[in-house]
Order: C-alpha cells, then sequence, then structure tokens
C-alpha cells in the first residue's frame, strides 16, 4: 500500500525572483525587461479599459483597483480581512502539524498502530474532502470553527504521509548504528530520526500550507461574514469590480507572505539542504 | 491481503459506530444513519437523478482538467525549451501561481455566465498552474545527454520531442497532473455550490437546503468517489506509462 508520495511542485517558477523584486529596481539587472510581460499585460489591461473595449464597469482600470486597494488597506478593512484569514489558515495548519507529527511518530513507534490507520491515510488522500465542508459548517458553525477545523483535515493528510514515509525511508543501518554505539530511544529520536526525517516532513508541509490558504478562501467564499473570501464575494454581489481586484491583490500577497514564510524556515531547518533554485 | 483486511478495521469501526449512534442515541439529524445514506443513494439512482447529476459533474472536472492540462503541459514543455517563451510565461506564472484560483470565481461567473464555460474555466485556471510549473521544471532537469545524442545521431527535432523529451519529463509530467486534478475536484465543488443548477455540488446544496440530509451524504459520497476513483485512474495510467522507469524499483511490488 506504499504509495510514491506526490511530489510537491516547485513553490514559484523563478524561486528568486519575487523576493529580489524589490532589490532589482536598484541593481544593474533590469527588472523591467526580464519581467516584461507583466507590464505587458498590465499595459494591455489598461488599454482595453482606456479605450472603452470592455466596459469599466465589468473590467475596471488599474487606476480603480489601486485606489480600491489602498483605500482599503488605509481604512484596515483588507488588513482585518487578511488577518482573519491567515490567522485561519495557520491555526488549522499548526494543529494540522502538531497532530500529524503526533500520529505518524505513534506510526513509527507502533506497527499495529500503524497497520491500523496508515490505509486509511493513503486511500483517504486523494479523496476529494472539501465535498464534507457542509457537515463541518453544521457542527463547528458557520464562523471560524469549521474553517479551521477543516483546514485542519486537509492538512493532515499531506503531513501524516509525508512524515510516515520519510521515517520509513530512514536507513536502518543509521538506528542500529545508533544503538550499536549505546545510545538510548530518545536520543535516537532526537539526533536521527529527526534529522533524517525532516527533509520528507518539510515537503508534506511544503503541500500543505498553500492547500491551507486555498482551503480557507474556498470556504469562505462559500460562506462567512468575514474574511478576504468574504470580501471578493460581497463586493462582487455589488458588481463592484475593482474592490474584487483588490480582494485578489490581497489574496495573492497573503499567498506571497505563506511562501516567503516557507522558504525562511526551511532555510532554517535544514540548512544542510538548500532548495536548488 | 491480510494488511487490506485490516486497513478496513478503522472505517468498518466508524461505520459501526455512527450506525449505532443513529439507531439508539439521540443524535443531531444532520449526521444523518450509513443505511439511510445507502437508500437515499438507491433511491436517486432510481429516479435517474444520479446519473444526470453525476455525468454533467464528471464533464465538467474532466473537461477543465483537460483543457488546462494540455495548456499547462504544452506551454511549459515549450517554454523549457524556448528561452523567449519561459521569459515571457515565467514572471506571469510566478504572479498568479500563489493566488488561490478560486479567488476568480466571482470573475469568472461574470465572463461566462452560470453555465457549464465557467465551471469549466475555473478548473483549467487552476489546473494549468501545477502542471505548466511541473512541466517546465521537467525540461530543465531533463539530461542534455540525452536530447544532444538524440540529436547527434541525426534524429528529427520532432522525434526528439516526442521519443526523448516526452518519456524524460513523463514522472515530473505526471506528478503536476496528480496535484493539477486533486485541485480540479476542490475547484469543481466550490463552482457547483455557488453557482451550478445541477451537478453533484448543486445536489450536495439542494439537499442541505431541503433538510434531507440523507441525498446530501449521497450528493458527498459520490463526490468523494468520482474524486478518488479519477485519481485511480492517473495512477494506473501512471504506471502504464512509466513502466520502464519504475521497473525494478519497489514501486512494483506494491
Amino acid at each position: 500500500m506504499i504509495e510514491s508520495m506526490p511530489q510537491a511542485v516547485p513553490l514559484s517558477p523563478s524561486r528568486a525572483a519575487p523576493g529580489k523584486v524589490f532589490w532589482c529596481f536598484f541593481s544593474k539587472k533590469n527588472v523591467f525587461l526580464s519581467h516584461y510581460s507583466i507590464f505587458l499585460l498590465l499595459l494591455v489591461w489598461e488599454l482595453t479599459v482606456t479605450t472603452g473595449l470592455v466596459t469599466s464597469r465589468l473590467l475596471p482600470g488599474l487606476g480603480a483597483v489601486a485606489a480600491a486597494f489602498t483605500a482599503d488597506t488605509l481604512n484596515g478593512v483588507l488588513i482585518v480581512d487578511a488577518a482573519i484569514t491567515l490567522a485561519r489558515a495557520l491555526a488549522g495548519f499548526g494543529l494540522a502539524v502538531l497532530i500529524g507529527l503526533f500520529l505518524a511518530a505513534l506510526m513509527a513507534t507502533s506497527p499495529l498502530f500503524s497497520r491500523l490507520v496508515e490505509p486509511s491515510f493513503f486511500v483517504g488522500y486523494p479523496v476529494p474532502k472539501i465535498a464534507l465542508f457542509p457537515i463541518f459548517t453544521f457542527i463547528f458553525g458557520i464562523g471560524s470553527g469549521s474553517k479551521v477545523a477543516f483546514t485542519f483535515l486537509e492538512c493532515l493528510y499531506p503531513i501524516v504521509i509525508a512524515t510516515d514515509l520519510a521515517i520509513k525511508s530512514i536507513p536502518q543501518r543509521l538506528i542500529w548504528s545508533a544503538r550499536n554505539m549505546g545510545a538510548g530511544r530518545l536520543t535516537i529520536l532526537r539526533r536521527i530520526i529527526v534529522p533524517a526525517a525532516l527533509p520528507g516532513i518539510f515537503s508534506g508541509l511544503r503541500i500543505a500550507l498553500p492547500v491551507a490558504l486555498t482551503v480557507v478562501v474556498v470556504t469562505e467564499i462559500i460562506g462567512d461574514s468575514k474574511g478576504l473570501g468574504y470580501y471578493i464575494t460581497v463586493w462582487s454581489t455589488r458588481f463592484d469590480y475593482a474592490h474584487v481586484y483588490a480582494g485578489i491583490v490581497m489574496v495573492g500577497l497573503c499567498g506571497f507572505l505563506l511562501d516567503q514564510i516557507l522558504i525562511r524556515s526551511r532555510a532554517r531547518l535544514i540548512p544542510w539542504q538548500t532548495e536548488r533554485a | 491481503m491480510k494488511a487490506k483486511l485490516e486497513g478496513l478495521f478503522l472505517p468498518a469501526i466508524v461505520l459501526l459506530a455512527w450506525q449505532m449512534a443513529a439507531q439508539f442515541a439521540r443524535i443531531p439529524d444532520y449526521l444523518s444513519s450509513p443505511t439511510a445514506i445507502g437508500a437515499a443513494l438507491l433511491q436517486l439512482v432510481r429516479d435517474g437523478e444520479l446519473l444526470n447529476n453525476l455525468l454533467i459533474s464528471l464533464f465538467r472536472a474532466y473537461a477543465g482538467f483537460a483543457i488546462g492540462a494540455i495548456a499547462g503541459a504544452g506551454i511549459g514543455l515549450i517554454a523549457g525549451l524556448v528561452k523567449p517563451i519561459k521569459i515571457f510565461f515565467d514572471p506571469l506564472v510566478s504572479l498568479l501561481y500563489p493566488i488561490p484560483k478560486i479567488a476568480f470565481l466571482p470573475i469568472v461567473f461574470l465572463l461566462f455566465g452560470l453555465g457549464n464555460g465557467a465551471q469549466v474555466s475555473i478548473i483549467a485556471l487552476s489546473v494549468f498552474f501545477p502542471v505548466f510549473i511541473a512541466a517546465e521544471y521537467a525540461v530543465l532537469s531533463v539530461n542534455r545527454t540525452l536530447l544532444w545524442s538524440a540529436r547527434n545521431m541525426g534524429a528529427h527535432p520532432i522525434t526528439v520531442f516526442g521519443r526523448v523529451l516526452v518519456p524524460a519529463t513523463a514522472p515530473q509530467l505526471l506528478a503536476g497532473l496528480r496535484v493539477g486534478l486533486a485541485h480540479s475536484f476542490v475547484l469543481l465543488f466550490a463552482a457547483e455550490l455557488i453557482g451550478a443548477k445541477n451537478g453533484l455540488g448543486f445536489l450536495i446544496q439542494d439537499g442541505e437546503d431541503n433538510v434531507q440530509f440523507d441525498v446530501m451524504f449521497a450528493g458527498i459520497v459520490l463526490f468523494a468517489v468520482i474524486g478518488f476513483a479519477s485519481d485511480r485512474i492517473l495512477m494506473a495510467v501512471r504506471r502504464r506509462v512509466l513502466r520502464g522507469q519504475t521497473m525494478g524499483t519497489q514501486e512494483v511490488l506494491q
């Protein structure tokens, strides 16, 4: 039943680029040339609006989007919604990390527990769990409870599977050698198993964290009165698409922020294994 | 075989406890019970309501997946080979990739209305990105010697593409497709729940609205089944495509 772990796609195609965009403005490398397609896209967008090709009620101009974004950022509306969305995503993700690592550790220590529980995780992984969300709203209410609980469920699977596979693929001779040299169970766990499994565990976190943000936004769009998903829905029902785009920009910024947290913590936790750029 | 039976232990306990609780204890109506759900499923099959909604959902998911996958794989492979195309697409993809595509749902509904077009296009959009990135990375990580040797032996560029590049990139490409497939069912559910008059997502929402929780659960079960089955199909395709590459590795022993 050991299934190959679905590989995480790289976080962003040009890993070095986003973080460095700001500095590139001051460096000799011309960011306008290397990122010309973004500016081209914005130009085409602006031109279709100003020439009246698409009515500005459906596609607002860049100025309107920027105005909506700055206004709602300055008066704090977008900031509060973004904070709510991020808090929900991180709460669900954090819970999944704690309980997921605990379950995986149990599976590693008890073969019986592993045989009973592992198939549920491996078979359950590709099941689209989003369909269960209506039940979560019944049990945990429409607010943050159901979002955090559901994000927890979605994140739990990749974390448990990645950790389980990571621990299983540790060469047995490492553990034998440590034991042979007189290491106790705790020392083996702390000095051998955790460091050896960390890269694998991290690949699970890498799948889970973007999932957390997506899931929170999806569930907020389905039904809530707070958060970025709600912000986007409510402005689209008012046919004010400048604000919808402003909300999308904020969601993108949150995604970028989580991305950066992952990259930083990876460099910190696993300094001996740097990501290929 | 024994391992499989052991794996059924936990789900069986949960189902049994659920049924018992529904029978003998007072649990909220919205939890329904396994037998009631089974009965609702049978009823929906007899009505023909189930098949209709199932086929519509499958059509949306697969059409969106196919469009997104073909576009993502095609453009991604080319971007891996042709520098100007890579320079054009990379910044756009890295800008849009971290945004959950579901955020574009209102815009897509605006452009395509509440019909199949909106559902298919939002799914295609969300499938495109992981497949594109996987394809581009796959090409960049292909051993250059393979390409050089093929070209050196006089292979036509099309032959190199079909016989060297595609097989060499297949494992990573399929990993990207699997991520994309998972995305497509999340998007399908959200899009059907919000703006559709048929499909499994609608069936679930409808059951919830009409307090027919057995129907809601029947829809949930079916949704889970099609998502799971689609993943199994993709994995079967993967095993077949990668037959040569996985030979002698542990994966064959599954």
